[in-house]
């Protein structure tokens, strides 16, 4: 892989360069008062970030986001609401040229979704056409994490808060500027085009890296030693085994019904094909769905196999720990912890896991 | 461009026939050749409605034209009842396995069916009956819940007729013209014509029968192996996409909807 320096100055240079050809989307800060403060004796930050499409009058409000940022990365390739196609083939075809998009600022967590999200859109059978398109064309442009959030626990299954693949740039800050990493032959041509600010990267500015790195990681390893996470080999196991575990309907006393869960969740996918009835003809729309709400599994009889909110919750690890295991190796859990900061009921997967594990392995004497 | 996974095929409503005051029987005309296996699941789609997931209820050997068996249940259901001949709806698929032809050769073939379940038996009906040579016997136990909610009342006397083909039907709550037996399906499942070192068992029906058929046929001693269910699931993309449908470790949508209780046996009441 190719690496390169990039000075802070010059970051601009490059959004323009990118956004000739894409719809550029650059980390701001989300202007909020609400603070969450971490209350056992860690001091990390509590500041969002969202994506914004890249625009001149936002210019000195871009950032690096030193985290990933609040919108999980599938918004990019399956919009909450869109039209899936046109209703019959001799209806006027929904163009499905859009122009590619870029993003900048998804975190490895982000990439490791998107593993999950390609099994499902791109395998099968048959590819998903929109996504297909979307992520083909996309560029990612991936950044290191230089901090964490509270709710952050990557390293608990061993995702590094750093990317080494899945992205076409990935951007370390350091010192005054980034080293770059140029993975894809889409970001060679960019990288060639940009060669006036691209300069090689050194060795000391790839140790450089590597430190600070490092420090993110031990940093975020003593975070999460508090929450005793069960490890990703275990997950499985203790998921199958904590079907009947008092846990589900405990936590979900606070639950609200929001779905905040599913909807901020980098890897869930689940959708609905609808219909909107329109004055002229009807249209077919795809809508994010998920296994905590409520008619989910509902069918027209009117039995619903998930009719309590704990069998939801259960619903859900199971699909993301039982399922996707099963069928795919790999957890369908990033440890981004949207979850956790979204859920206003405080419920959190961290202390979910660890109570399954704690039932079958620490049981009480 | 390649057709759209999402897009569905227009098909215009033919025919519709009364089966029981809830129950209709649809005939499309797609706009080109439709073809299905047995047992496998289409797409309907009601413009501005929706869609829902059903199994043919016709014979596989015809392209040209589809069944489809349906009770007034949901909201897509409903509308589909106060449909006209003419109108137009749309289909995709057919997704999922059926029924294992093959497996079932040289076999005694037990079917089992609740109420609206004998749709997508009838289409297997109608595969068995076209290869009969094939197949040891047939062996049908329908229920239903009373004589008037009977489905295809023209077509059994004829099947009941037929060599090779033992079929019952039972009601749960009988009336003055019901000269058969009356009782829930689960009782005229014992002493059965079947040598069951060489049979299958097929079920479909609402989700209670197929759980007390299915306990019923494991106490007579069939293999779990050879017990196949027709899982009812919201499918909604019916390509392995949606989530909804998902059991254990599968998709009803692309690993059934048809499935072994062998597959099924492992996991919990609600197949979750």
């Amino acid at each position: 892989m190719d690496t390169y320096f990039l000075k802070n100055e010059d970051i601009f240079k490059f959004y323009d360069h990118i956004n000739q050809k894409y719809d550029l989307f650059v980390p701001l800060k989300l202007k909020t008062t609400l603070k969450v403060k971490c209350d056992y004796g860690f001091d990390l930050p509590s500041e969002d970030y969202y994506l914004k499409k890249y625009s001149q009058a936002d210019k000195a409000e871009i950032v690096f986001n030193d985290y990933r940022p609040i919108e999980p990365a599938r918004t990019f390739f399956t919009h909450f609401k869109e039209e899936i196609c046109a209703y019959f083939a001799d209806d006027k075809e929904k163009s499905l040229k859009e122009r590619p998009i870029a993003v900048f600022g998804l975190k490895n967590c982000d990439l490791f979704s998107l593993k999950i999200q390609d099994f499902v859109f791109l395998g099968g059978s048959e590819p998903d056409p929109v996504y297909k398109e979307r992520r083909e064309n996309a560029l990612i442009i991936a950044s290191d994490c230089l901090h964490f959030k509270e709710a952050c626990f990557c390293r608990a299954f061993d995702i590094n808060p750093h990317p080494t693949e899945g992205f076409d740039f990935n951007l370390s800050p350091l010192n005054n500027g980034y080293v770059v990493e140029v993975a894809s032959s889409k970001a060679k041509v960019i990288a060639a085009a940009l060669k006036d600010i691209f300069t090689p990267a050194t060795l000391g500015q790839l140790s450089g890296r590597s430190a600070k790195r490092e420090s993110v990681i031990r940093r975020l390893d003593e975070h999460l030693d508090a929450h005793k996470i069960p490890k990703k080999e275990i997950l499985k196991d203790i998921v199958v085994s904590g079907y009947n575990s008092p846990v589900w309907q405990e936590q979900m006393h606070t639950c609200v019904e929001c779905a905040g869960c599913v909807l901020m969740c980098d890897t869930c996918h689940c959708f609905l094909l609808a219909d909107e009835a329109l004055a002229e003809n009807a249209r077919r729309l795809r809508l994010w769905d998920g296994c905590l709400f409520k008619n989910f599994t509902k069918v027209a009889g009117g039995a619903n196999p998930l009719k309590m909110r704990y069998m939801r919750l259960r619903n859900r690890y199971l699909k993301k720990f039982n399922f996707f295991i099963d069928n795919m190796g790999i957890q369908a859990c990033c440890g981004c912890g949207r979850c956790i900061d979204v859920c206003p009921g405080k419920i959190d997967i961290r202390y979910i896991l660890r109570r399954l594990y704690e039932e079958k392995y620490l049981p009480a004497a | 461009m390649k057709k759209n996974i999402y897009q569905p095929l227009k098909a215009t409503i033919e025919e519709i026939i009364q089966e029981t005051p809830t129950i209709k029987t649809f005939r499309l005309k797609p706009e080109a050749d439709f073809s299905f296996a047995t047992g496998q699941f289409i797409e309907l789609t009601l413009p501005g409605i929706g869609e829902a997931p059903f199994t043919p209820s016709s014979d596989p050997k015809v392209k040209d034209r589809l069944e489809l068996t349906i009770m007034n249940a949901g909201q897509v259901t409903c509308a589909l009842h106060n449909m006209n001949k003419g109108e137009v709806v749309g289909i995709r698929g057919p997704y999922g396995l059926g029924y294992p032809l093959d497996k079932f050769k040289g076999k005694d073939i037990l079917i089992v069916g609740g109420g609206v379940g004998l749709a997508p038996l009838r289409s297997l009906l109608f595969s068995l009956f076209s290869d009969i040579d094939k197949y040891n016997k047939v062996i049908v136990r329908y229920g239903s819940r009373s004589p008037s909610d009977i489905v295809y009342k023209d077509s059994i006397p004829k099947w009941i007729k037929k060599d090779k083909v033992d079929f019952l039907v039972s009601v749960d709550v009988g009336d003055p013209s019901w000269a058969g037996n009356v009782g829930l399906v689960t009782t005229v499942l014992n002493n059965l014509p079947v040598n069951l070192n060489n049979a299958v068992g097929i079920v479909c029906g609402p989700p209670i029968m197929m759980k007390f058929v299915t306990l019923k046929l494991l106490d007579l001693g069939f293999k779990p192996a050879d017990i196949y269910l027709s899982m009812e699931k919201s499918m909604s993309c019916g390509l392995g996409k949606c989530g909804h449908c998902r059991i254990g470790k599968f998709y009803a949508c692309k690993d059934g909807p048809v499935f072994t209780y062998e597959q099924l046996k492992g996991l919990p009441d609600n197949y979750l």
